[in-house]
């Protein structure tokens, strides 16, 4: 045997198999990153999402439905928008400027004003307990768009602090449809080949790996050594769009654009992850539990969330791509009309707000209203169901014929006593 | 040849019902029958068995030297002397205690006093009806301090969730009895016949009234309110109340006694003492009186099944906790044989699992009979690749590394260091069983590229690229390293290659010495018990 | 330390009805026996909550700035508060106020960038004047110079900016902040002001052409938790003593985001040198921001602070000292703190208790607001 053979580059097929882990099917797909024509018309067609989630509430009032000059409106003027006749916070200066792009739903009421449970429940779209663990939105979107032929993990998350395989996303679809979790912005740990195993080193003991399967294989069952394969496969290919995750090439004209934040950074992650053709990409901001000095906060940290997502719709629009992606901005819940003695404003699931564009979804309305002080929903009420269901269909996925799967189990894949928000979809 | 002669002859016996023949010899009898004289893998060879065993019964695999004085014996029982040193060994309690933490707590968390709790346990070979008893009553505290960790950590809560009861119970269910009761929280199953909505109600009454000890202790404890009454349930889809007491799946239900408010207990709880009282009826106490006994087939069926996955990969009841009517086990027969004498026996889990151990169907091989593309996992004719622990691949990385040897200092791995790490790579996440290899890409690009890991692979004065460095002849240098990673020594062409290998890079031999051990390290054929 | 039963009272504003109610009041006290111990008075209940209480020059008259664009006074006489009809016509929140020395002219602030000044005393008062657009936005501050020719107001769009009275001509635009600025004040001797901002920088300006003289680094005063968008802190109040020899820049030192947990703190610096004498601390950690504070006469500081959620901290300390000498923490959630000008009366503008949660269950049907009851304090004369 020649091992100057064995030390060719691994071959660079796609997988359509699943990621993250577990042993799965045996397609392997045959479109390449060589045929860029091809793969840009697929990914044209590909519905993707990108879901921006602020960790605690977002007030209502301090950004999508400003009650200016009103017992519980808080300091904050109203602003008008690209289109006239919706006004939200000042607080969102060019946000304002990409209206005509976006939706905003004012009637909100969802069911947990508690964090704990609360996240769960408002990511897994809060559907009847069954005792099942449901999916979050991410690994729900993952699992029914599958990870389409980018060559990448369905479901990325761009995060805060510390990063990894969180598979407990998937709830009873299993690890594989678990979120990739990207901390800091940072590549995924041990992603990068350690210092002291040079290029050629790793070339031969992958090579090696394989030749001790092969002969290990011969005369066995073969879905261990299979299984094994295909996930050095996968390391293989996440390690060929290593550079996806250095967000130290981002390029400095966008940087400026999305913002000096760390969130303004993590957008920008995310918008190369959907360029990359990825699935779902889920950015996070953190510090929106605004209990004390809560429009000092708002004051202070929606500029930074302003600037980067009206980049990205911006962006997402000058691309053509908001015909296929799908953007949610949101949080778990809104925060209490009243204001406390520390400033604050507290959790206020009864009456909040949030927005969306894109790939389905109605541009440049207003949806749903609360009354003149902004405590509770005037009109129809709308649930975290509601939205699953609207957005499912954004995505042209049906959500009253399409089931899980649950070994065996048929599952709604939304609240079955709810359905889509009409005036929300294109 | 002769073994299958012989293995015919027993089972000819066993048919007219000489019961008397030793456990193993029975079950292979019903296996071989059950195969309707499909052709089985020969016996696994002395290297495989070797690697094998000491798996199941030290939690690693065996040193080179270790290794060495097993495969020059040329001992006809060497293999059951060799099972019976590793049956009475310093690590047989540590490797069983392995399993069981996998199996019972399924990654929901970890506790050193439950840990050593199993580790006293199998020890002693404590019978597994009063190690269920002591589990399920949470104790008592001063005989068997961890025991309650199965419960409590399982009545946590996180923030504002509630404590997940259902979760409990079911868990109880399936664990124990190897029922789960999931979809007949709410309704009857709907697609198992056997599992009714009165079962998992009458199991979710014996712990419902259990909490989270408050107890300023780090041992884990629990405390239990009265029960005084049954509840009360209907299915969703509509139809009459119903009500349950406490009462085990399969078994008669528990009379409440009527106790006046304020006579619950024999000794009232004193929360300045911490002391949580003694309650006159404790359903915990009546929990762990009625569910580990003989005449519960369930209990039987489900240590017998589980211990069976434990040792050849697969239950007889497969999945683990899918016990009824309409899945039965592959081999009814064996399953039914092994309860029985499981329980003659008195629980004695040291000699079930030395039973098993002795079989032909553990000890065959992994590789299929000649002609054989694939054989259905539940005959049995081969050994099925296992899936190994984090803790059994730690142990058995550092064994084969040697960074056993190296002198302790700070920075050199040991077991109880670098577990958590292992654990994070290679574990399930929590609930998640650990039944199958499945690979992740985590785990992978642990393997691949963590530091500590690549750094086991430095020479390092004792360890084994250490060894190989000083080994001039290439040849003797695999030999060792084949030996030291994969318990068995090479094959002619493993040799031939992997010494041409190293001969072609003479200039830079330690790191194709590290690039050639990495390989082994991250073979499919290291990281399964084959 | 003593407990001393007492009672207060609570009186509307408009209908004079009296409420009793009876609590404990601690009082800390070191030995030898405090000689400024406050008695607590009336509370007057409001329907609204404040930012800011000061009393006229005059003494005569009390005015504060409320969330619901109004401006509340009332007429001070022995029997207690009467209400006067509230100034209206500001838009946002006004947090913000000063009297003019002329003892004639309130000047306030609103959170949309408008600053109006009133003749206070009358009854029915329009404005005398109003800027309009005085700021973009928030307008977080306002100070009136001891010979009442300048006004400075700073605010939410970064800037800080110095106004004729006379005419309402802008002097001086102050944009070296770069950050939003929360706090003015102008030196006792008339020539400089300071100014704060979130981040804890605090600039010396010299009036007469608006150049930066000096900094003082107040940066324990902001915050910012690892991985949080939310800044947290800032100089919430700059005071100067009464001789302009101390300069005290509050807020506080938090440690988490969110609920905004810290110490409220003050730091004090010796004006002459620019250096930082003391570090007051008040609480233990879990509390708020010290939102209000002033000098009494005899060198001792003077404040309130908000809680986290429900408690709220009145103390006296004195520079050099670990812990006051004088501590209620019977009011919740203090925003302000306004100081009768004979120095015997104070007047905290606090919380209703309760004022967390989510404002269920209703009452009768209304989702009801909070709002900032007036707790009166008597100090003896030393």
């Amino acid at each position: 045997m020649n091992f100057k053979k064995l030390c060719t580059p691994l071959d660079h097929r796609i997988s359509r198999r699943q990621w993250l882990g577990g042993v799965a099917g045996t397609t392997a797909g045959a479109l390449g990153l060589c045929q860029p024509g091809l793969a840009q018309e697929l990914r044209r067609r590909r519905k993707q999402v990108l879901f921006v989630w602020l960790e605690g509430g977002l007030s209502q009032l301090e950004s999508w439905d400003p009650k200016p000059n009103t017992l519980f409106g808080g300091p904050f003027r109203a602003i008008p928008t690209t289109v006239p006749g919706i006004h939200i916070s000042e607080l969102w200066p060019r946000t304002a400027q990409q209206m005509r792009h976006l939706a905003v739903i004012r009637s909100l009421h969802t069911q947990d004003n508690n964090h704990s449970s609360g996240v769960g429940r408002i990511q897994r779209g809060d559907p009847a307990n069954r005792g099942v663990t449901y999916p979050y939105f991410g690994s729900a979107v993952a699992n029914l768009l599958g990870p389409g032929e980018s060559g990448l993990p369905p479901y990325i998350w761009v995060k805060p602090g510390s990063g990894g395989f969180v598979t407990s996303d998937a709830g009873f679809l299993g690890p594989r449809y678990g979120a990739l979790a990207l901390g800091g912005g940072r590549a995924p740990e041990n992603l990068l080949r350690a210092d002291s195993v040079s290029e050629e080193d790793d070339r031969e003991r992958l090579a090696l790996r394989q030749l001790a399967d092969r002969r290990y294989v011969q005369q066995r069952r073969t879905q261990g050594t299979e299984a094994n394969s295909y996930v050095y496969d996968m390391a293989a290919q996440l390690q060929r769009h290593a550079h996806l995750f250095n967000s130290t090439t981002l390029p400095a004209r966008d940087l400026e654009r999305y913002g000096p934040s760390e969130f303004g950074r993590h957008m920008l992650l995310g918008r190369r992850l959907l360029e990359a053709g990825v699935t779902f990409v889920k950015v996070d901001s953190h510090g929106w539990d605004t209990h004390g000095d809560n429009f000092n906060g708002h004051s202070n940290a929606v500029p930074k969330i302003d600037q980067a997502f009206s980049a990205m719709m911006q962006d997402l629009a000058d691309r053509s791509m908001l015909d296929n992606v799908l953007v949610v901005l949101m949080s778990e819940f809104g925060r209490t009309p009243r204001i406390n003695g520390h400033i604050g404003r507290d959790h206020w699931a009864e009456g909040w707000s949030l927005v969306m564009a894109g790939s389905g979804i109605r541009r440049g309305v207003v949806v749903g209203r609360t009354n003149a002080l902004g405590t509770f929903v005037e009109g129809d009420e709308h649930d975290i169901g509601h939205l699953f269901h609207t957005w499912f269909t954004a995505l042209g996925i049906n959500p009253s014929r399409t089931r899980y799967n649950n070994a065996g189990q048929p599952l709604p894949i939304a609240h079955e006593d709810m359905e889509p928000i009409r005036a929300l979809l294109a | 040849m002769r073994i299958v002669i012989s293995i015919c002859g027993i089972w000819l016996f066993a048919q007219a019902g000489l019961a008397q023949e030793s456990l193993h010899r029975q079950v292979d009898a019903l296996i071989l029958a059950n195969a309707k004289g499909k052709t089985f893998s020969g016996s696994a060879d002395d290297a495989e068995y070797l690697r094998r065993v000491y798996l199941d019964f030290a939690g690693r695999i065996p040193s080179a030297t270790e290794a060495r004085r097993f495969l020059d014996s040329k001992e006809v029982d060497r293999r059951t002397k060799l099972l019976d040193a590793l049956l009475a060994g310093p690590e047989y309690a540590a490797s069983m205690e392995g399993h069981f933490h996998v199996m019972l707590m399924e990654r929901l968390g970890d506790h050193a006093d439950w840990k050593k709790y199993l580790q006293r346990s199998f020890a002693d070979n404590k019978p597994w009806d009063e190690l269920v008893r002591e589990i399920l009553a949470a104790g008592p505290q001063e005989k068997a301090p961890g025991a309650a960790f199965f419960l409590s950590k399982r009545l946590e809560n996180y923030g504002a969730n509630p404590v997940d009861y259902p979760a409990l119970t079911r868990d109880i269910g399936r664990l124990f009895l190897g029922k789960d009761f999931r979809c007949a929280q709410c309704h009857d199953h709907l697609t198992i016949k056997d599992y009714k909505q009165h079962d998992f109600q009458g199991l979710f009454v014996f712990v419902k009234n259990v909490s989270l000890s408050t107890a300023k202790t780090t041992t884990p404890g629990v405390t239990e309110k009265p029960t005084t009454a049954k509840i009360e349930f209907s299915s969703v889809f509509g139809g009459d109340k119903v009500q349950t007491g406490p009462r085990v799946p399969g078994l008669k239900e528990i009379a409440i006694p009527t106790l006046k408010k304020g006579e619950e207990y024999v000794e009232k709880p004193d929360v300045k003492q911490q002391k949580p009282g003694v309650l006159k009826f404790s359903t915990l106490a009546a929990l762990s009186e009625q569910l580990p006994t003989p005449a519960n087939q369930a209990f039987n069926r489900n240590i017998v099944n589980r211990l069976w996955f434990v040792l050849m990969g697969r239950g007889l009841v497969h999945p683990l906790d899918l016990d009824h009517g309409d899945n039965p086990p592959s081999h009814p027969e064996v399953l039914d044989l092994l309860a029985k004498e499981f329980v003659a026996h008195k629980y004695d889990i040291k000699w079930l699992v030395r039973e098993l151990a002795l079989t032909q169907t553990y000890q065959r091989s992994s590789q299929l009979p000649p002609l054989v593309k694939n054989a259905k996992p539940e005959e049995f004719r081969t050994a099925l690749e296992r899936r190994m622990s984090a803790e059994q691949l730690l142990r058995s990385m550092l064994q084969a590394t040697g960074m056993t040897e190296v002198k302790a200092a700070k920075g050199v791995p040991t077991f109880d260091t670098m577990s958590p790490t292992f654990v994070k790579a290679f574990a399930s996440e929590p609930r998640e069983p650990e039944e199958e290899f499945s690979p992740t890409l985590k785990a992978t690009l642990f393997l691949l590229n963590d530091k500590s890991v690549l750094s086991w692979l430095e020479a390092q004065p004792g360890n084994l690229l250490d060894r190989l460095g000083r080994e001039i002849d290439n040849r003797k240098a695999v030999e060792e390293l084949y030996l030291s990673v994969l318990t068995r020594l090479p094959g002619i062409d493993e040799a031939a290659d992997a010494v041409r290998y190293l001969d072609e890079r003479k200039g830079r031999r330690p790191v194709a010495l590290r690039n050639l051990a990495w390989a082994l390290f991250a073979s499919t054929e290291f990281c399964v018990n084959h | 330390m003593k407990d001393e039963k007492m009672q207060s009272f609570i009186l509307h504003p408009s209908s004079l009805i009296l409420f009793f109610k009876v609590g404990t009041m601690t009082a800390q006290a070191q030995a030898p026996a405090n000689r400024f111990e406050p008695r607590q008075g009336p509370t007057v209940n409001l329907d609204c909550q404040l930012g800011t209480v000061r009393y006229s020059p005059c003494g005569r008259f009390l005015a504060a700035g409320a969330y619901d664009a109004t401006v509340r006074r009332w007429e001070v006489t022995d029997a207690g508060f009467t209400a006067m009809p509230s100034l209206t016509g500001h838009r946002g929140w006004v947090q913000a106020l000063a009297f003019h020395p002329d003892r004639r002219r309130l000047f306030t602030a609103d959170s949309w960038g408008e600053v109006r000044s009133w003749t206070y005393a009358e009854r029915q008062a329009p404005p005398v004047r109003t800027m309009a657009a005085a700021h973009d936005g928030w307008i977080r501050d306002l100070a009136i110079s001891p010979d009442g020719r300048l006004l400075a107001t700073c605010g939410r769009d970064q800037k800080v900016r110095l106004w004729s009275i006379e005419d309402g001509r802008k002097l001086h635009e102050l944009t070296e902040h770069n950050d939003d600025v929360f706090s003015v004040a102008f030196h006792p001797d008339g020539r400089s002001l300071v100014s704060g901002d979130l981040h804890g920088n605090v600039k010396q300006w010299d009036v007469a052409n608006g150049r930066k003289m000096r900094e003082f680094a107040c940066r324990p005063l902001f915050f910012n938790a690892a991985n949080f968008e939310q800044n947290v802190g800032g100089v919430r109040r700059l005071v100067f003593d009464a001789q302009g020899r101390t300069l005290a820049c509050a807020g506080s030192r938090a440690r988490t985001g969110g609920n905004v947990q810290g110490h409220p703190t003050a730091l004090l610096f010796d004006w002459a040198s620019g250096q930082l004498r003391h570090t007051l601390v008040v609480g233990d950690g879990a509390d708020g921001y010290m939102y209000d504070v002033a000098f009494h006469a005899t060198g001792f500081l003077m404040g309130v602070t908000s809680g986290n959620p429900g408690t709220g901290k009145f103390f006296f300390i004195r520079p050099g000292e670990q812990t006051p000498f004088f501590l209620s923490t019977r009011m919740t959630n203090c925003q302000s703190l306004a100081v009768h000008p004979n120095g015997t009366r104070l007047v905290v503008a606090a919380t209703n208790a309760g004022s967390n949660g989510n404002g269920r269950p209703l009452r009768n049907g209304v989702y009801a607001a909070n709002m900032s009851p007036l707790h009166v304090w008597d100090l003896p004369a030393s």
